[in-house]
């Protein structure tokens, strides 16, 4: 925690020093925003879902994406991996195009972790099998390794006794704990968390921030979806507030939450208490 | 259950008028015990009297059991290529290029709305058409013609279920497995199809249940099978029940193992023992 706090305080202080900043960046380690939203378009047919979207996410930074359903929270997060593809403006991670049409998706996607709202979790396999697959497949790692680091992450995740558990056999945040290990099994450098507590009953979202949380303390990058208030404000570093497709306020958690600056921020605010 | 209804304090539903749920029961039973009693008599009556044992084991040997023979190697040629086929053609009929689509689509229903007999004559009579008379180098046609026949009917249906069994995998699956960083040929072979095939099996299993069915079609183009193994004895011995009753022997012999395998392999594909799902 005091790690990431850390982060942001020398960040805001480059963003401010604007001249000088590129300098004093590089000096703290983050002299490119890690992934990058560039002016982002995104259309499902004649809908315009992202407006004009442009977003820097710095290294080891936790943002945090909270706003109405339907403004666009989903929708950023799945172009951020190319699930969607975006209409115009470019999606960089680490200075590389992920929306270009020749980029090499495979390869960024591996890069780019994602977990989902409903697990999707495979069905057919244990969950040391769900967690050593992909690397297996994708990263040509033999058998023995991959499970030997599968098992180490669901051990990471407090999942040691549920190894050769079906997801079928796990509680749902349980099965939520897989899919991140699942996601951490390719070494991402972003992992995206879209509504992974809503599907959850209420007594299991405890147990899915506290890995999300380890996460940030280790100092992953992170953006996140959620509608979890205290966990937004406790661990993450930003706030970003979508509403009808567009960013209208971006800001630190604290004086997000207790002094907005826009009055959709704080229309939005009065509607959570 | 029934009794526990019917003996309750419900009013309406259960209790009232001719067929409750108590004589519904007793209905289905004393109609069972019907069917069955007629059925073992009309067997014995058939085995008894109609049957000629005599000829029976004269015809066993070869006759009946080569044409058995012929029925089993069409039917495991037959399955292994239209299954395989029917993969194939299931994958591109949820491909997602239009064209590759279409194409698929027209397949199947150019197969599947032909009679098999019809698919067999073209093959069988039309393609060594296709040569002048006399130069069709195949001397003997009518097993590739009958495999041929058979695989291109047989992997449309299969191509359906397959389709279906894809569609009922939810989107999460493929999506899941893209953003790991798997290809779309990678997360289809490990993620998508092995989910696909284990709601596609019953289906597939009907389907090469009625593709055992179908070799009787194969008569008409002169393979040897059972129904032409019926009609050779029948016709030089004027006897009908005692082929009738190898050929049922024949073909039960086949499908029934064949389903005891379905289930099998439905309960392979389904180590989480999920059930239905
Ligand atoms: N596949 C799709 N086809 C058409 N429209 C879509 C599709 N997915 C999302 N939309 C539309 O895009 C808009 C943004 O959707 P999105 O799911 O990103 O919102 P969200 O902020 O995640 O909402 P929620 O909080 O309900 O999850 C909505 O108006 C939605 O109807
Ligand atoms: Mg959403």
């Amino acid at each position: 925690m005091s790690d990431s706090a850390e982060r942001t305080e020398s960040e805001s202080a480059s963003t401010e020093r604007d001249g000088q900043s590129a300098e004093s960046a590089r000096a703290a380690g983050t002299e490119r925003p890690l992934l990058e939203f560039d002016e982002i378009d995104k259309y499902f047919g004649e809908t315009h879902v992202l407006k004009n979207v442009s977003l820097d996410v710095p290294d080891g930074e936790v943002c945090v994406v909270i706003g109405p359903s339907g403004s666009g929270k989903s929708t950023l997060l799945r172009c951020a991996n190319r699930l969607e593809e975006i209409q115009s403006g470019e999606i960089r991670l680490d200075g590389q195009s992920i929306s270009a049409k020749d980029a090499d998706i495979n390869r960024l996607r591996q890069r780019i972790g994602m977990v989902f709202q409903s697990f999707n979790l495979f069905p057919h396999k244990t969950a040391l099998e769900n967690v050593a697959l992909a690397p297996r497949k994708v990263k040509g790692m033999p058998k023995e390794k991959a499970n030997e680091r599968a098992a180490d992450l669901l051990d990471r995740v407090g999942l040691s006794k549920q190894k050769g558990s079906y997801p079928n056999q796990l509680s749902g945040g349980q099965q939520q704990r897989v899919a991140i290990a699942r996601a951490l099994a390719m070494d991402p450098k972003v992992m995206l968390f879209d509504e992974v507590t809503s599907a959850l009953d209420p007594e299991l979202v405890g147990e899915v921030l506290g890995t999300m949380r380890d996460l940030a303390d280790e100092g992953m990058t992170m953006m996140v979806v959620t509608h979890e208030m205290g966990f937004a404000r406790e661990v993450g570093d930003r706030i970003v507030l979508m509403a009808d497709g567009e960013i209208v306020e971006s800001g630190e958690p604290k004086q997000f939450f207790e002094n907005p600056e826009t009055e959709r921020g704080k229309r939005f605010l009065s509607r959570l208490l | 259950m029934a009794e526990t209804y019917s003996d309750g304090t419900t009013t309406d539903g259960t209790g009232e008028g001719f067929l409750n749920d108590r004589t519904l029961k007793w209905v289905g039973v004393a109609g069972s015990a019907l069917f069955t009693l007629v059925i073992a008599a009309f067997l014995a009556y058939i085995v008894v009297v109609q049957v000629n044992f005599a000829l029976l084991v004269e015809v066993f040997q070869p006759q009946f059991v080569d044409a058995l023979y012929t029925v089993l190697t069409v039917v495991v040629v037959g399955s292994v290529l239209s299954v395989t086929a029917g993969v194939i053609v299931g994958l591109a009929r949820v491909s997602k290029t239009t064209f590759t689509r279409s194409v698929a689509k027209g397949y199947i229903e150019f197969f599947r709305g032909t009679p098999l007999l019809f698919q067999l004559a073209v093959v069988f009579f039309g393609i060594p058409a296709l040569w002048p008379s006399g130069q069709f180098p195949f001397q003997n046609f009518a097993y590739p013609a009958a495999i041929i026949g058979l695989t291109l009917n047989h992997a449309a249906y299969i191509g359906e279920a397959i389709r279906g069994g894809i569609e009922s995998v939810p989107d999460g699956q493929m999506e899941a497995a893209r953003s790991l960083g798997m290809s779309y040929i990678q997360s289809m072979r490990e993620v998508v199809l092995p989910q696909a095939w284990r709601n596609a099996l019953a289906a597939i299993g009907n389907d090469q249940v009625i593709l055992v069915k179908d070799t009787s079609l194969l008569t008409f183009i002169a393979v040897p099978e059972l129904i032409s193994f019926f009609r050779n004895v029948n016709s030089t011995n004027f006897d009908a029940w005692t082929p009738l009753l190898l050929v049922a022997i024949g073909y039960l012999a086949i499908t029934v193992p064949m389903g005891m395998l379905v289930r099998y392999l439905e309960a392979r594909a389904d180590p989480a023992g999920r059930g239905d799902r």
